[in-house]
């Protein structure tokens, strides 16, 4: 029996995490349009023996105001489900998770395709479940706007228990006739390889983890500091019960932002290189959408953050930005730049040595089960953590030399659904 | 003479075991070795468990495209299972991944219980199925032409990634769907997917007419493809198309003609311009194309009446469409 080792994720996305990696000089700036770039990225990925790779998505564009979002990459991308459909025959054994949206789909149309995509895998396929919560995303979904939050959560539990019934084979002759969907025939495709598709969450409110202790086999989430994390860790842990599960059916992996290099000060550089390439109004505007603000810079940016309504778009992200610019007391542009590095997420800079440290102090302490990890641009930082931390976090035992397995849910060590 | 192979993997059932992703990546790769403009791979309606095939068209799509290099790739996606926005990004992303050989085949006959199984009990009335179809077209289509093809600007030292005089929302709003745009995809290699349509009844032709770049005349319309390929042209000119803008390409099935009659019949149909091809329907049998790729294409080359090899990269160029590619 090995000790209990980290999972790990690779974050995808187009030419980094970091608002301005397109800008950084190593950074492919065609990545979304170049599918050998991501072929490339999962191959780099899958050597490192990382569990999966991980897809975020959204259906419309990051940013309305198309100036802002001119000066992004993010207007562009792969739609993700295609992308892993192509890199699934590309690799033979990471695990490949795409998110997926409760508000726009439909559960049969949704679990026929991930389905396929585990198919064509071998087993190897989640689902990254989210309601989706920005109005722009709403707006090429009909003129009404973006439901309550409330509403597109009670949706989610519909559609998942949906989903999880065709995977399953256990939707019966009398079909699902419910609140917002109905389904009558089984799915046409065979059974599941790895038993069903692993389920993945990052909601966070008080619904979203009760949605997540209810359904999810992986939780994604964004802290900053060990004592959020623990937390949460506790927190969703300590709600299983409730669903007749045990705390090690799920797998709570946060974002982990890390920008690594062969020594403390080169790392330093690095980080600030990318900090140098934000323009303000860029940094601003991200800020605003995830605070769900229209604009921000209607304040001095060099003074505190307002008081603000509470969001109908992402409350766990509004409320971890609040309590960062209380705590640090920052200044809307300070909080501004240091957000446009990971969104929220937790970010280290330093060696391999200090990055493993932090992250075997949060796997020890019981504020996570693994990390999904977020380079700050593409390739070169998932070359920089694959060829340096791996390394360091192997040789203490942490993370896996081999697959043990096949599926995304032996790789997990989740159970076989019956 | 454009040649196509539609892949009827649903019929598929009842061979022994479920069809492997390499079985169908060994027939893409023959048909492509042969030569053929494009594979259309077909989808089952939903609702008949125990196929004997196990992947949804799209996702099999993509991966097809990894491993092959000039064939058009076609998957069948219905206009009931998915949202407008998202069908036009999975094929904008399908084409991206292609490098420009990614084609949409919508059908316009209503799959029977389909809407059952999306939330639609009542389903659709004919009428409305035909309207809500044209409308759910020209979004896709709309969407695809959101980003002109120069829109992309990648300037690291200016900060500039696009030109946002050269991104357009669409801002429709009709009778079933409100969409904002633009698409969150880039533009497509080719300028825009292929928009291959089939089951089309007699109100369908206009429609078709209006926004097809290729249309499949299924069999039973066999007798009349004449006088159908005729007035489909007339058709296509009045709407203010060229009249060579579409493709017809004429449904035969192997196993109906043999295969001695069947480059007779082909050429014969091709010459009377009854159509500008035909869509070869198969199962996903590797010998049953090989029949055809072995016995009936080189006598077709010897004719005269197809191209030795590929000219150019994307399915547009291959079926000699106008817009992009091989730029
Ligand atoms: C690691 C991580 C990744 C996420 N990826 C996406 C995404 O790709 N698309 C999306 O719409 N939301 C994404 N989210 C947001 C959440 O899934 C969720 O929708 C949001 O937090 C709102 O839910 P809440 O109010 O319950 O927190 C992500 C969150 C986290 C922590």
């Amino acid at each position: 029996m090995t000790a209990r080792q980290m999972k790990l994720g690779a974050f995808l996305w187009a030419t980094g995490h970091h608002i301005a990696a397109w800008r950084h000089p190593q950074a492919h700036v065609k990545a979304g349009i170049d599918i050998d770039h991501y072929v490339a990225l999962a191959r780099t990925a899958e050597a490192a023996k990382f569990d999966l790779l991980f897809c975020e998505d959204a259906a419309g564009l990051r940013e309305a105001d198309v100036s802002i979002a001119s000066q992004t990459s993010r207007s562009i991308g792969f739609e993700p489900i295609s992308l892993l459909s192509a890199l699934a025959v590309q690799t033979s054994r990471i695990g490949l998770v795409s998110t997926a949206s409760t508000s726009y789909n439909e559960p049969y149309g949704l679990a026929r395709t991930f389905l396929s995509l585990d198919q064509l895998s071998g087993g190897r396929a989640g689902w990254n479940l989210v309601t989706s919560a920005s109005p722009i995303e709403a707006a090429n979904f009909g003129a009404t706007g973006l439901r309550p939050h409330a509403d597109r959560y009670e949706r989610a539990r519909e559609f998942a228990e949906v989903v999880t019934r065709l995977w399953h084979g256990k939707l019966g002759a009398s079909g699902h006739d419910g609140q917002s969907f109905s389904v009558c025939d089984p799915l046409d495709l065979p059974r599941s390889p790895q038993g069903a598709p692993v389920m993945v969450q990052a909601g966070a409110s008080d619904v979203g983890r009760d949605l997540a202790a209810r359904t999810a086999d992986v939780v994604f989430t964004a802290a900053q500091t060990f004592a959020e994390a623990k937390a949460f860790y506790d927190d969703l842990k300590g709600r299983l019960a409730a669903y007749g599960r045990e705390p090690d059916d799920i797998k709570i992996m946060p974002g982990v932002a890390p920008v690594v290099a062969e020594t403390e000060a080169e790392a330093r550089a690095k980080y600030e290189e990318l900090q140098e390439l934000i323009p303000d109004d860029v940094g601003v505007a991200l800020l605003s959408s995830y605070l769900s603000i229209s604009d921000l810079r209607r304040y001095p940016l060099d003074g505190p953050l307002p008081e603000l309504p509470e969001s109908e778009g992402m409350k766990s992200r509004q409320a971890l930005v609040i309590e960062q610019s209380r705590r640090d007391g920052l200044s809307i542009r300070q909080l501004a730049r240091h957000f446009a590095g990971a969104r929220g997420h937790w970010r280290i800079v330093g060696t391999a040595v200090q990055i493993a440290d932090e992250l075997q102090a949060r796997f020890e302490g019981g504020a996570a089960d693994g990390f999904n990890v977020m380079p700050s641009y593409f390739p070169g930082e998932l070359d920089a953590f694959a060829t340096l931390v791996v390394p360091e976090l192997q040789r203490r035992g942490l993370f896996r030399r081999e697959y043990e397995g096949r599926t995304l849910r032996d790789h997990l060590g989740l159970k076989q659904p019956v | 003479m454009h040649l196509t192979v539609s892949l009827n993997i649903a019929s598929t059932t009842g061979q022994a075991g479920a069809l492997t992703f390499s079985d169908l990546a060994g027939f893409a790769q023959r048909a492509e070795a042969a030569g053929l403009d494009m594979i259309v791979l077909d989808d089952a309606p939903p609702g008949r468990a125990g196929s004997g095939n196990p992947f949804e068209a799209t996702t099999l799509l993509a991966a097809l495209a990894t491993v092959t290099s000039r064939i058009g790739l076609v998957a069948t996606a219905s206009m009931v299972a998915h949202q407008p926005y998202n069908l036009a990004r999975r094929f904008a992303s399908l084409d991206i991944i292609s490098h420009g050989r990614a084609g949409w085949n919508a059908t316009m006959a209503q799959a029977p219980s389909e809407a059952a199984n999306f939330s639609r009990p009542d389903g659709f009335s004919s009428d409305e199925f035909r309207r809500r179809s044209e409308e759910y077209i020209g979004i896709v289509q709309g969407l695809w032409n959101g980003w002109e093809a120069d829109a992309l600007l990648f300037d690291k030292d200016s900060g500039r990634f696009h030109d946002p005089g050269k991104m357009h929302q669409l801002d429709h709003k009709g009778e079933f769907f409100a969409v904002r745009g633009p698409l969150n995809v880039a533009r497509s290699p080719q300028d825009t997917p292929v928009l291959v349509l089939s089951g089309l009844a007699a109100g369908d032709l206009d429609i078709a007419a209006r926004t097809a770049d290729v249309i499949l005349l299924d069999e039973r319309q066999a007798a009349r493809r004449k006088a159908r390929h005729d007035e489909f042209r007339r058709r296509v000119s009045a709407s203010g198309r060229e009249p060579n803008a579409v493709r017809i390409l004429a449904d035969i099935s192997l196993a109906a003609n043999g295969v001695a009659g069947l480059a007779d019949r082909m050429e014969e149909e091709f010459r009377a311009n009854n159509c500008d091809g035909f869509n070869i329907r198969l199962s996903a049998h590797i010998s049953a194309l090989d029949d055809f790729t072995n016995r009936v294409l080189p006598e077709l080359r010897r004719r005269g009446v197809i191209r030795q090899s590929y000219g150019g990269t994307t399915l547009r160029s291959h079926l000699g469409l106008s817009g992009g590619g091989d730029r």
